[in-house]
């Protein structure tokens, strides 16, 4: 009401101005970085970039390797256990801690450290856990049940589930403080009132808390499913994609082919793969939220 | 606008304290059960750091013996300090202590600049109506996306043109740059959530852009902020391969030392000591963690739609 | 004109100062262990003697300290000097342009008359000389713990692949841990160059890294190797994939296992525990005295500079790594041997001593895989070796898939 027309159109412009940085970082970094890797992927780099060109020689290359189709059938089964555990976990985790429990800073903290922790020296620490002969297996055994089995890391077709639950321990701790931030700003009140009508107290989280939390969810969704794609360190510091080939993941395979084996075309190729993968699953998604009525303020 | 800051800021400077414990007292079935879900979930949780921390105060010999989960024989401190003051990192062999203030003076405006764009670009998102904007983010959203390795060459390129390879703020730069699509995610999903009431009330009252984002959302938002610290600093802190790049040999973080003292390719691995070389290093963000709990308070928003 | 003692003294002491300031040296490295460290003061300690100022970048992991370099050269900041392997990994540098020659230091040193053969063929590129070598290391070597084998009733040495075999049976069946090997990729990519080149011999090795023959891989040569590969497969533990490299060494020091097949540097984990070469644990290096020698180890390349205060300093540290003082100082506590045969070996512990001899004859000198593929074939070969050892694969099909591997 009180608003006219110059002024609706300043408070638009110092919206503009604000983004302007995001603006230049999407255009310059993002895009014009992804441009040059996906042009050097049409190249025959070797350890510096190279500006020839060679067609599709790399991509055929990359798709006639069997570590690189085994590390896209991984980060596969991997993605969607990785995601899933934490979730729940998480917020497992963030409904129990909204209980008003005491310890909750310390509890809040021993879920978080795993997130502060190098994975360098944690990796090898979740090695040493499950080798047979020195970890869990070994320490039950000596326990007196000379039978138990747990030798999944150096098992090729069980490998991936122990670098699922090494990265759900490091992981769920920050999906449970995203989500417990967003339980924070759910009104108390909304409790009373429902308390007050009888509702159990697991129904109104079902009913009540857990569509509020929806972009909470949304944002602990984004953040796994980036870490998914980046997986790097708990392969290197667990299993070094071992045994064999059988727990190569792309971020590892793009690494390897950058720096040790020389192969910046070739990792370029893979690179380009894997966000086209994004890209593929990320558009629909962007489609339907799109669709959703967004609560947007008319300038 | 005023009036809209007084009715919301009273729940800031006066929080609601979980102290209000009339309920807690119960040892109900539930109760209990919630108990012993939160503990062995905390079991689950703290057994690596148990072996850790065994494995940092046994001397190598028992190591190598291999008992994983077994106390230690004879105890030892020496790992730690040597850890802390006396480890080789090449040359010199001074410990992880070298590159402490170096992280610190990496982490600490990086994080605030990261923070700081990632709740303007949430805030201009969330209310205000840009062209383009909308397309703007879902790129940057992609971007989060692009493994930052085949990032590294032609950035190093870039800041080198503009005489930033290699400086304290070239590295500033690239850590703002890396964290801007997550926590603009952040805080746009959280703005999100805020009542769209609270806005259009300031906007009545007269607030524009900067007065709105500054009196209103920023002081909203502080559990999105306490999450948003937790992961830049712990994020910044534990980077590696950004600050060997781009930090320049003046500025080289904490990490750097810390992969001297633990990586090695034919050199041998003093476990005990590399064990405790990551402890140290994650204790500042394990401080972090805890002072961020006063943030994750309840009430910030509650009573703002009534009022 | 008459200068006065004090101008005198005061120019001089200038001089001083600014050429020592002017041979600032900033090296890569990734000696970053105690042992390393306490050998790369050797050389710093030998440049500083020297007139020139060392300033050490110590970053640990190979790949990590040659991406490091890497990125400096494409950022226009690059070091003095860089480390790399004694290989083919900064071929491709080179044809960029990318690095300074060391022709001047070369001949004036009269490498060519003294350095071994293999060590030329990995530094010496179109004719000019591109890197300085400041060591020899054996990744092929056989260590054993002593114990373990009076244990298992193993008498002495083995001199063949044969009574390799037989000494491992007997460790088998007296509960030991025949074979302690780390289940990672380049661990059993030592295994399997070791193996080719004791069992398939020389030229089956050479045909294969260097000729890249893919004919020679179906030979018997290969054969035999892969299929002892797949007997050896047989004497190690179920807990060896991902095992680090310093825990199957472990595993020897405290004769919980046998043998191990990796470098010479692994001396630096007994050393570390307190055991002597000769008395708990033993060495050598192939089977029999006429036993091919490989030769792999550490160079530094010198990124390409106009600056004249830079290539004194480069021309300066390529002098110093290879002066028999440094050399000596250097080697003894890197466990390596010197690029030099001229120099006093007496102080060596009893491996290096027998590196040191079987050096002397150039026949038994051979190069390592790395010198002679490119990291990209390397790779490609590593990635077959390691399916093999941990799969069911065939004979056959691993042949198949190695000939595919350096076709490349």
């Amino acid at each position: 009401m009180a608003s006219s027309q110059p002024a609706r159109k300043k408070r638009a412009a110092a919206a503009q101005l604000a983004l302007l940085p995001m603006a230049i970082t999407v255009l310059g970094v993002y895009i014009g970085t992804v441009l040059w890797s996906v042009r050097i992927s049409f190249s025959s780099s070797k350890i510096f970039p190279k500006n020839d060109f060679v067609g599709f020689s790399q991509y055929e290359r990359l798709f006639a390797t069997e570590r690189w189709t085994v590390s896209l059938h991984n980060i596969a089964i991997f993605g969607v256990l990785f995601i899933l555990a934490c979730m729940v976990l998480g917020f497992f985790l963030a409904v129990f801690l909204d209980q008003h429990v005491r310890g909750e800073n310390v509890l809040r903290t021993i879920f978080l450290y795993p997130y502060a922790m190098s994975f360098v020296a944690t990796g090898l620490v979740w090695q040493w856990m499950l080798n047979p002969g020195l970890g869990i297996q070994a320490a039950v055994r000596n326990l007196g049940f000379p039978e138990f089995q747990f030798d999944w890391i150096v098992n090729q077709d069980k490998v991936i589930y122990t670098l699922v639950v090494a990265a759900v321990w490091q992981a769920s701790g920050l999906v449970m403080a995203v989500l417990l931030a967003g339980l924070r700003g759910i009104d108390e009140s909304l409790w009373n009132a429902a308390r007050i009508d009888g509702v159990p107290r697991w129904r109104y989280y079902l009913s009540v808390v857990l569509p509020q939390l929806g972009p909470a969810f949304g944002t602990s969704f984004v953040l796994l499913a980036v870490g998914v794609v980046k997986v790097y360190d708990v392969v290197v510091a667990m299993t070094l994609g071992g045994p064999g080939n059988a727990s190569e993941v792309p971020a590892k395979f793009i690494m390897d082919n950058l720096f040790t084996r020389a192969n910046v075309g070739l990792a370029s190729a893979a690179s380009t793969v894997m966000l086209l993968t994004v890209l593929a699953l990320l558009v629909p998604w962007w489609y339907a939220r799109s669709v959703q009525s967004r609560k947007l303020v008319h300038s | 606008m005023s009036a809209v800051v007084e009715r919301i800021t009273p729940p800031v400077t006066a929080p609601v304290q979980r102290k209000a414990v009339h309920r807690k007292s119960h040892f109900t079935p539930a109760r209990l059960g919630l108990y012993a879900l939160l503990v062995s979930s905390a079991a689950f949780f703290l057994l690596p750091l148990y072996v850790m921390l065994i494995t940092s105060v046994k001397p190598m010999e028992e190591i190598h013996l291999g008992r994983l989960f077994a106390l230690p024989s004879s105890l030892t401190f020496e790992p730690w300090v040597q850890a802390w003051s006396a480890a080789c990192t090449g040359l010199e062999c001074r410990g992880i202590q070298v590159g402490f203030w170096n992280s610190v003076w990496i982490v600490v405006p990086s994080t605030i600049a990261s923070i700081f764009f990632g709740a303007l670009n949430g805030y201009a998102l969330s209310f205000w109506r840009v062209r383009g904007a909308g397309w703007l983010f879902g790129v940057l959203m992609f971007g989060a996306f692009v493994p930052y390795q085949v990032m590294i060459y032609p950035l190093v390129r870039t800041l080198a043109t503009v005489n930033l390879f290699g400086t304290l703020g070239g590295i500033v730069f690239i850590h703002t740059v890396f964290g801007m699509p997550v926590m603009t995610l952040l805080f746009r999903n959280y703005y999100a959530g805020v009542p769209i009431e609270l806005f259009k009330a300031a906007r009545i009252d007269g607030g524009g852009f900067w007065r709105i984002f500054f009196q209103l959302m920023l002081p909203m938002s502080l559990p999105i902020i306490a999450v948003a610290v937790i992961m830049q600093v712990t994020n910044i802190w534990n980077d590696f391969l950004l600050g060997l790049v781009f930090a320049g040999r003046d500025n080289l973080p904490m990490t750097v030392q810390l992969n001297n003292v633990i990586n090695t390719t034919t050199g041998e691995r003093l476990y005990n000591v590399n064990m405790a070389a990551t402890v140290l290093t994650s204790l500042l963000p394990l401080a972090v963690y805890l002072i961020s709990g006063r943030w994750f308070l309840r009430g910030i928003t509650a009573g703002a739609v009534k009022g | 004109m008459q200068f006065t003692l004090k101008q005198l003294a005061l120019a001089a002491t200038l001089a001083v100062s600014f050429s020592a300031q002017a041979q600032k040296a900033n090296v890569i490295h990734w000696w970053t262990s105690g042992g390393e460290s306490a050998a790369v003061k050797e050389l710093a300690d030998a440049y500083t003697k020297a007139g020139g100022t060392w300033v050490d970048e110590a970053v640990a992991g190979a790949d990590n300290a040659r991406a490091a370099a890497i990125n400096r050269i494409a950022g226009g900041n690059p070091p003095t000097a860089a480390q790399f392997n004694t290989s083919k990994q900064y071929h491709d540098v080179i044809a960029e342009g990318q690095l300074n020659d060391i022709d001047a230091v070369a001949s004036k040193e009269g490498w060519d008359k003294w350095m071994p053969k293999p060590i030329v063929d990995a530094i010496k590129v179109k004719g000019h000389y591109y890197a300085v070598p400041v060591n020899i290391h054996n990744p092929a070597w056989f260590w054993y713990s002593k114990d373990a084998l009076k244990k298992a009733g193993v008498a002495s040495e083995p001199k063949t692949m044969d009574e390799f075999f037989a000494a491992l049976d007997k460790l088998k069946a007296a509960g030991l841990v025949p074979l302690a090997l780390g289940g990672q990729s380049w661990q059993e990519w030592i295994t399997f160059y070791s193996v080719l080149l004791y069992v398939g011999g020389p030229d089956a090795y050479l045909k294969f890294f260097k000729d890249h023959d893919a004919a020679s891989v179906n030979g018997e040569g290969m054969r035999k190797t892969l299929t002892a590969l797949k007997k050896l497969h047989n004497y190690v533990d179920a807990g060896s994939p991902g095992r680090n490299w310093n825990d199957a060494t472990a595993m020897v020091i405290s004769g919980k296992a046998g043998f191990q097949i990796m470098g010479d540097w692994a001396k630096g984990e007994f050393g570390a525990a307190k055991q002597t070469a000769g008395k708990e644990y033993g060495c050598f290096a192939g089977f029999g005295p006429k036993a091919p020698y490989m030769v792999a180890g550490d160079v530094f390349v010198f990124p390409k500079t106009t600056d004249k205060a830079a290539i004194e300093a480069q021309h300066k540290l390529a002098t110093v790594f290879t002066s028999p003082t440094a050399q000596v100082a250097f080697n003894n506590k890197k466990g390596s041997i010197p690029v030099r045969t001229d120099v006093d070996s007496s102080k060596m512990d009893i491996c290096a001593q027998a590196g040191v001899q079987a050096m002397k004859d150039p026949s038994r000198q051979i190069a390592n895989p790395d010198a002679l593929m490119t990291p990209d074939m390397v790779g490609a070969v590593q990635d077959v070796i390691t399916k093999f050892w941990n799969g069911n694969q065939s004979v056959d099909d691993a042949v198949k898939a190695l000939q595919g591997a350096v076709k490349g």
